[in-house]
């Protein structure tokens, strides 16, 4: 897996780099400190020398550097140099030219005693009272050594943090891609047409979780959408069944008969049957368009009274003729809503068919129109018998009509256009209990009408 | 009686078909089967009206529509659409035509239209406030007063307006839906026979207690008011 071995990789290489610089801060660090201590030891030796030639003389002085030979280290230089440079005393296997010596630290080459070639050295060179140089230092090899020794074991220290900086990587790429494998997993299986599969949870609520939580939420309003679908494929092929099978039926026996007032009234059976198909057909369309939210562009100001009055005075004849006595309630003012003008009359106008077709026997029904501060409401009340509180959801969905044995296709849809105009205009429709009777209202909120102002 | 209509449609079995049932009519047919092709013919402005198809290659038909407005060619536009929804047809609307239709339609609703909008166009010569009469039938639109041989008629608002228009197509075919579209301007198609009710209300008044029917019902189509 490539991604795997980049993420590894990438731990590595990180890995290193700040190995690197631990290491590269010790190495300075320590390196700095070799050389102070060096520093500090040579100063201190030849001040201790010093002090002994000032207390006892030239003879205490020679008694200590045979001391100091005897018990120090083999880095050790020590030597007392005569004033005309002629004798010396100590370990240094040749004198300096006394002429070019000046007192103080120096760096220098010497070669000690017995040993075949010279060494770089820190020495201290100082004049004694009685005219004599005395040499103490010591050689830098030693410093250089523990430097040598020191630079090893960084690089070995380093090889050591890169492939523990790789296997860091190799566990952490293994973790993640685990993680994100078991929701690229369910994502394959869902792609495979199993929807109901859903990312496991590790419960330490990190991102992956989270990330999971998200998918899964998809994942349920994503089933939601597929059943409401499917509901809705099925119901409209259902429903689109029998006017086409009426159609077909119809137009198979105007084909057949020979009586032209028969034939005529068949054909006219099937151009009835093909319209209630293409009602059907334009509802649906329209219901899906509001809900995707389109023709808000069409909104404008109007009034809605006077929408109201429109209508409750064109389907006043027919409610008369179903027995019921349609009223208004006029608002003394102009009730004035940001809106579809045409579509919110078609969603009242389904609102009135619906009280007509199914409340008539009641006797009465109420249009209102009222105005709130934060909402209009628009209200169609009948008397009828109403809709019981566990099926007005069932009333509102597409096809959801109460009462299969109508034949009338397109009622089914009426609420369920009412509704999506009603949430086009970010407003709800509701279904309530009138005592007795069916009280439909469309809640369309005034925010937005003021936004638009 | 014939006049010159521009048919641009893309769907040749619809074409010849409208063609065919407007020529019957008495009418002469141009057709055009894209969009351009029709903006190029209608553009001379000789003819008496437009039959446009929304859906058309090469240019679209509110294209060609919004082009023709835009020179100031001001030939009535009838538009033919299966785009069916409400704000479909406001947006042709909007756009200048004259008058908006959806497929499938039948020919005779196709034909009250059409003839709507040529009588339109005839009647633009004549003054608005004109009186209208039909037989035995006085319309005043400027008192908007009725009167059936010599007797006023008690009409309501929405009844004048109802019978004004069907005295403004005298002799033609009115259907529903223009009535609803033309008398309320509400372009849903209504799930029950509201405007029927409406019809047969205004008929009661007209008609009754008079020998001779004035409204008449065109089987499979609308009403028509004749003499």
């Amino acid at each position: 897996m490539p991604t795997t071995l980049r993420i590894a990789l990438l731990a590595g290489i990180l890995a290193l780099l700040s190995n690197l610089a631990v290491i590269g801060f010790i190495y300075e660090r320590t390196h700095d400190e070799a050389v102070a201590s060096l520093h500090r030891q040579v100063v201190e030796q030849s001040k201790v020398l010093t002090d002994v030639y000032r207390t006892g003389g030239k003879t205490a002085l020679n008694e200590a550097i045979d001391d100091t030979l005897a018990y120090a280290d083999p880095q050790t230089a020590v030597a007392l140099i005569s004033r005309d440079g002629g004798e010396l005393e100590g370990n240094l296997a040749t004198a300096p030219a006394v002429q070019s010596m000046q007192e103080g630290y120096h760096s220098a080459v010497i070669r000690l005693r017995g040993q075949p070639s010279p060494h770089l050295a820190e020495i201290v060179l100082s004049r004694l009272a009685g005219g004599e140089w005395l040499v103490s230092g010591r050689l830098v090899g030693e410093g250089l050594a523990f430097r040598a020794t020191l630079e090893r074991s960084l690089i070995l220290a380093l090889a050591v943090a890169g492939l523990l900086g790789l296997l860091c990587g190799v566990i952490l790429a293994h973790y993640v891609s685990r993680r994100i494998g078991q929701i690229a997993a369910v994502a394959n299986r869902i792609s495979a047409r199993d929807l109901s599969q859903r990312v496991p949870l590790s419960g330490a609520g990190d991102s992956f979780d989270r990330l999971g939580l998200q998918m899964n939420a998809m994942l349920d309003r994503i089933s939601m959408l597929m059943e409401e679908l499917r509901l809705l494929t099925d119901s409209l092929a259902h429903d689109l069944r029998s006017p086409v099978s009426r159609l077909r039926s119809a137009a198979q026996a105007a084909a057949q008969t020979s009586d032209p007032n028969e034939q005529e009234e068949l054909l006219g059976s099937v151009v009835r049957n093909a319209d209630s198909l293409i009602r059907i057909l334009t509802t649906v369309l329209e219901i899906s368009r509001s809900e995707a939210l389109t023709g808000r562009n069409q909104f404008a100001w109007f009034d809605v009274r006077e929408l109201a009055a429109e209508l409750a005075e064109m389907y006043d004849p027919l409610a008369d003729e179903q027995g019921a006595a349609l009223r208004f309630e006029r608002p003394d003012r102009a009730v004035p809503l940001f809106g579809h003008r045409q579509l919110l009359a078609q969603a009242l106008s389904n609102l009135l068919e619906n009280a007509i077709r199914y409340g008539s026997k009641g006797g009465e029904i109420d249009v209102r129109v009222q105005p709130g501060e934060k909402r209009i409401r628009i209200e169609v009340a009948d008397r009828g018998p109403g809709i019981p509180l566990d099926r007005r959801e069932e009333a509102v969905k597409r096809f959801g009509r109460l009462d299969s044995s109508r034949s009338d296709e397109g009622a089914g849809l009426g609420l369920a256009l009412a509704r999506s105009i009603a949430h086009l205009h970010d407003g709800e429709l509701h279904l309530e209990d009138n005592r007795p009777g069916l009280r439909t209202s469309l809640e369309i909120p005034v925010h937005r009408q003021q936004a638009a102002r | 009686m014939g006049r010159k209509i521009l048919l641009v449609e893309d769907d040749r079995e619809t074409a010849s078909y409208l063609a065919k049932g407007l020529t019957q009519e008495g009418h002469s047919v141009e057709q055009a089967t894209n969009g351009q092709d029709g903006l190029f013919r209608a553009t001379d402005g000789s003819f008496d009206l437009i039959i446009l198809d929304r859906m058309l290659p090469v240019l679209d038909g509110l294209s060609v529509l919004r082009a023709l407005r835009a020179a100031h060619i001001e030939t009535p536009v009838l538009i033919l659409s299966a785009l069916a929804s409400v704000g479909d047809r406001i947006e042709g609307l909007e756009c200048g035509s004259d008058d908006y239709l959806v497929k499938p339609f039948s020919f005779a609703e196709l034909l009250a239209r059409v003839n709507a909008l040529l009588r339109r166009r005839e009647s633009r010569v004549d003054p608005a406030d004109h009186r209208l009469t039909v037989g035995d039938l006085e319309i005043d639109p400027l008192s908007r007063s009725v009167k059936r041989a010599g007797k006023k008629l008690d009409l309501k608002p929405r009844e004048y307006l109802l019978l004004e228009y069907f005295a403004r197509n005298e002799g033609r075919v009115v259907t529903r839906t223009m009535l609803l579209e033309q008398v309320w301007d509400y372009h849903f198609d209504p799930g029950t026979n509201v405007i029927d009710v409406h019809v047969s209300r205004l008929r009661r008044k007209l008609d009754e207690g008079f020998e001779k029917p004035l409204l008449h019902t065109v089987r499979g189509a609308g009403y028509m008011l004749a003499a």
